[in-house]
């Protein structure tokens, strides 16, 4: 059978072992381990739903190797927003805003979304879009969840939030 | 039904409540369940478009500690996966794994085992051997005499028929009398259109878990747009009382049509749990998920009759469907499309419809947001956009003069569920957006040059909402609620329909508050399962509100009846001297007497002193069946840009005008509207779905890379996309409501190609408009023109 390795990673904030086989991707490995707001949409980098922060980097972890990430730390839609007041304001704008109807692409968006607030990204929906182009949601026709981006983004520029 | 009263939450934009739960990533969906000891199920899908199964071996898979399962394990119960429909209305072809592939990718065996892993492992350990049988692909070709033949014999209810040339359906309907409405016609228009297949692409695929229980029942979580059709489908093919199944109701990742029916993984997954008697997890892969269920293609002819005072005297339609190999209800399909088509112009009451639907050995098809609906809209749209320049009408003036509106006859599903119209946003939708868009002052396209072109171009549809009718017809339509009065005034509200993120389930339990009067945030939705609840069909059909809200408000008026009769009691009064108001100030509903609401009591305290009296809970459950299906109306009015160097179409503006009746919460309607657009967008210029004819396979092989939907840059910016609802109020829904769901997608597609055709003056009558099929259609027209002009 395939070999197991055991890797030490943080995880929204948790120091953990998980035993992973050695060619697991990293979203299998955090959702056998009850990160479930991690969703599959694909499992092979189309779809954008099991996006999370790797060292502070948006990433699909459907297309990461859950061994190569010893060491590191990772973060998803749901630590975020327990520990992170930025993504705490992002997930409320999305409520606002409309920009949730089934919800299965909304914590790949939201860390999607979040990751570009924090590299500085500015209230521009042209760029905006293009940074949520990799997540695909069916169901909404993106315009309100870029405009509960756009409007953090806002909230940041007029210095009401700090990214 | 009645009017909502001062300060009612119906109307207002009240943020989603399971909006929190979906943000912060706690929503827990179908594929998220886990179950302790669950294994993993995984399925061996048919390499071949049609093959015969000559011998099964499983000795290696079960060494690797494998539950395997294959057709010998299961009843040989024939079905159909759509149970909307009456019995005796339902052609049944197939089992829960068969003996014989029909199509590439479908399930023949499956397997669990104690991981993901082992599971795929152990399916490719799995030996077959098959006898490839040739195979079918195109519906003119499977009808011929000596094509390869998919069955013999299917059921319709409990009638064996015979299949003649692989033809699953007939379906031909025909009212008042089109030689005379052609005869009476100055002109005849004759044209013809095609839609190929897509993909649902609901961002979760379909999967089931499913849970033997220590009392010998089971409990099953899956994506399902009816628990009870899941129930019912599972009682049936494992031989099991419906007492002991319980469907659990779960929000799952996008619906779309694409499990009205019972997913094909469902009773796979509850016969592999069966067998190894501990719960199972069976997950398509979104490669699997492509070959699980497609939108149905089309292809159709239309021929119109038109005095030149532009009345229109006669349509008829023929209609060509592949539906693949396995019915899941080509029949209402074909009903359906002649209903849409029927109800969309008067034609002077001269129509026919003649529809065919072919077996292939293609994936089956199955409803996708409009079941027909715009598959035909393109046609009859496109139809109407031609006529308007041909003739020289205006496109408003043409649709203002046919369009059947208030007091005419609406065919909700097919020609046995009709109803009268009596709430119309038709009107107002063409006569503002035509001002708004300054529509009349277009111009034309052979006075536009440049390499990208501008157009204008309009579309109307609509769809139904639910599918009831004054006489029972061919569908079956009614849903179930429960309503109970807690001891401190709030309220459990049990309901069987499912919500797929349009909101259905905050406008339910915005119709309990308004008729009981308390704060909406003390209605709770509870947890709902078969074992706990009356039927619903399913949410489909545009029904949600409607239906569901329906069945909600005529017990929520149960219970207000009891609620008075024990605060009469209570209070010394007669029931019918008092009345409910709701109280913020209390944060609480309150019972009065009417004009003196000095006398009052909160429905906590009547509740909490009715059970100090032990009189009991004020609670009541029933079913509730509408008897009409209004149309809830859309026009798109769309700016398109066309490239005329590349082919490419885009955007860049958008007028959208949806008739829902009395909107329960209008931002959420807007909301679908708008994503409706893109999937229209999506299916206009982008979703193909061909097929390898030489393997069967598709050619995109089930990725999504290859199969182009549109992402976030596609949209037109926010700023140009407007919606609107219209001014309307449908006396038959609750508090005024109808639906919006499908209609929102109806005209999409014709307004995108009549505004393609006003910025470059070429007619597209075939989806989807691909930057190669619009830069093909230029070189033709530009390799004419040459020819006719000699340089
Ligand atoms: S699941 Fe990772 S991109 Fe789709
Ligand atoms: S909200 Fe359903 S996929 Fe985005």
């Amino acid at each position: 059978m395939s070999e197991k390795v055991k890797i030490r990673l943080k995880v929204n904030g948790e120091d953990v072992t998980y035993e992973v086989d050695a060619h697991m991707s990293l979203m299998r490995a955090l959702r056998e381990h009850y990160v479930w707001d991690v969703k599959c949409g694909c499992e092979v980098g189309e779809c954008g739903t099991c996006t999370v922060l790797l060292d502070g980097q948006a990433v699909k972890s459907c297309l990461t190797l859950a061994a190569a990430c010893d060491g590191h730390e990772v973060w998803t839609n749901k630590g975020l927003g327990y520990r992170d007041p930025l993504t705490a304001r992002l997930q409320e704008a999305f409520v606002e805003c409309g920009s949730v109807q089934c919800g299965f692409c909304t914590p790949g968006m939201i860390v999607a979304g979040a990751a570009y607030l924090k590299h500085g990204g500015k209230a521009d929906r042209a760029a905006i879009k293009n940074i949520i182009s990799g997540n695909l949601c069916r169901c909404t026709g993106y315009v309100k969840i870029v405009d509960a981006i756009y409007l953090v983004a806002k909230e940041i520029e007029e210095g009401r939030l700090t990214a | 039904m009645t009017q909502v009263s001062e300060g009612s939450y119906i109307g207002q934009n009240v943020p989603r409540s399971d909006g929190h739960a979906k943000v912060t990533g706690a929503m827990v969906y179908p594929s998220d369940v886990i179950v302790p000891g669950m294994m993993y199920g995984a399925l061996l899908r048919s390499p071949y478009p049609h093959a015969e199964i000559l011998s099964v071996d499983t000795t290696e898979a079960e060494k690797m500690g494998a539950v395997c399962l294959t057709y010998k394990d299961i009843e040989p119960i024939k079905y159909n996966e759509r149970s909307v429909s009456i019995p005796a209305a339902t052609y049944r072809d197939r089992t829960v794994l068969p003996d014989k592939a029909r199509h590439f990718g479908e399930p023949l065996m499956a397997v669990a085992a104690d991981t993901q892993e082992l599971a795929y492992r152990a399916v490719r350990a799995i030996k077959v051997e098959y006898k490839v049988l040739p195979a079918v692909f195109e519906p003119e070709e499977a009808m011929k005499d000596g094509a390869p033949q998919l069955y013999d014999k299917i059921y319709l209810g409990d009638e064996e028929v015979a299949v003649h040339n692989n033809i699953g359906v007939i379906r031909n309907i025909s009212e008042g009398d089109c030689e005379a409405g052609f005869a009476k016609a100055d002109r005849i228009f004759q044209e013809s259109f095609e839609l190929g297949r897509i993909y649902h692409n609901q961002m979760e695929t379909k999967c089931a878990v499913v849970k033997p229980e220590p009392d010998g029942s089971i409990t099953v979580w899956a994506t399902a747009q009816s628990i009870h059709a899941n129930r019912q489908l599972l009682g049936r093919v494992l031989g099991m009382p419906l007492s002991r199944i319980n469907v659990i109701k779960l929000p799952f990742g996008g619906a779309f049509g694409s499990s009205i029916q019972v997913n094909t993984v469902t009773p796979i997954c509850a016969y592999l749990a069966l067998k190894a008697g501990r719960p199972v997890k069976l997950v398509s892969a979104r490669e699997e998920d492509f070959y699980s269920h497609q939108k149905y293609p089309a292809k159709f002819t239309v021929k119109m009759g038109v005095t030149n005072d532009g009345l229109i005297t006669a349509a008829h339609v023929t209609a060509l469907v592949d539906f693949g190999a396995h019915q899941v209800q080509p029949l209402p399909f074909l009903g359906c499309t002649a209903g849409w088509f029927a109800s969309l112009y008067k034609y002077e009451g001269n129509i026919r419809f003649d529809g065919t639907a072919v077996y292939t050995n293609k994936t089956p098809c199955c409803a996708m947001q409009g079941y027909g609906n715009p598959q035909i809209n393109f046609a009859i749209e496109s139809m109407i956009d031609i006529i308007s320049n041909e003739m020289g009408f205006s496109p408003v003036d043409l649709r203002l003069k046919n369009y059947r509106g208030v007091g005419d006859e609406f065919w909700g599903q097919g020609p046995t569920i009709r109803s009268i119209i009596k709430s119309c946003g038709v009107e107002q939708s063409l006569v503002e957006g035509r001002q708004m868009t300054d529509f009349d002052h277009r111009e034309r396209p052979d006075t536009k040059t440049g390499d990208v072109r501008r157009g204008l171009g309009l579309a109307r549809g609509f769809h139904c909402s639910g599918t009831g009718g004054p006489k029972e017809g061919e569908v079956i339509d009614y849903s179930s609620a429960l309503v109970k009065i807690n001891e401190d005034g709030s309220v459990d509200l049990l309901t069987p329909v499912t919500d797929h993120g349009g909101g259905t389930w905050d406008a339910l339990r915005k119709i309990c508050a308004e008729v009981l009067q308390v704060p909406l945030d003390l209605v709770g939705l509870s947890p709902a399962g078969t074992m706990q609840i009356g039927y619903d069909v399913c949410t489909h059909a545009t029904r949600g509100v409607y239906c569901g809200g329906a069945a909600v408000y005529h017990v929520a008026m149960k219970v207000k009846e009891k609620l008075l009769e024990v605060a009469g009691r209570l209070m010394a009064e007669h029931a019918y001297n008092l009345e409910v108001v709701r109280s913020d100030g209390l944060h609480q509903g309150v019972v009065q007497v009417k004009d003196f609401p000095a006398k009052s009591m909160t429905i906590g305290d009547i509740a909490k002193q009715a059970q100090n009296m032990s009189w009991g809970t004020i609670a009541y459950t029933d079913s509730y069946r509408q008897r009409n299906c209004p149309p809830c109306f859309t026009t798109h009015f769309v700016e398109v840009e066309v490239d005329m160097r590349t082919g490419v179409i885009t955007v860049p503006k958008v007028l959208i005008f949806g008739d829902c009746g009395n909107p329960m919460n209008p931002d959420l309607v807007k909301g679908q509207l708008v994503g409706s657009f893109n999937r229209g967008f999506g299916y206009t210029v982008f979703e193909q779905l061909p097929t390898n004819e030489a393997t069967g396979e598709l050619a995109n092989k089930g990725l999504l890379v290859d199969y182009k939907t549109p992402s976030a840059m596609e949209m037109p910016p926010i700023k140009d996309v407007e919606v609107i609802l219209c001014d309307t109020y449908e006396p038959t829904g609750p508090f005024g409501a109808k639906g919006i769901g499908e209609a929102a997608l109806a005209s999409v597609q014709a307004a995108i190609s009549n505004a393609v055709y006003n910025a470059i003056g070429i007619r597209f009558h075939k989806l989807p408009l691909t930057p190669e099929a619009v830069l093909a259609a230029i070189r033709e027209r530009e390799a004419q023109s040459a020819g006719a002009t000699p340089s």
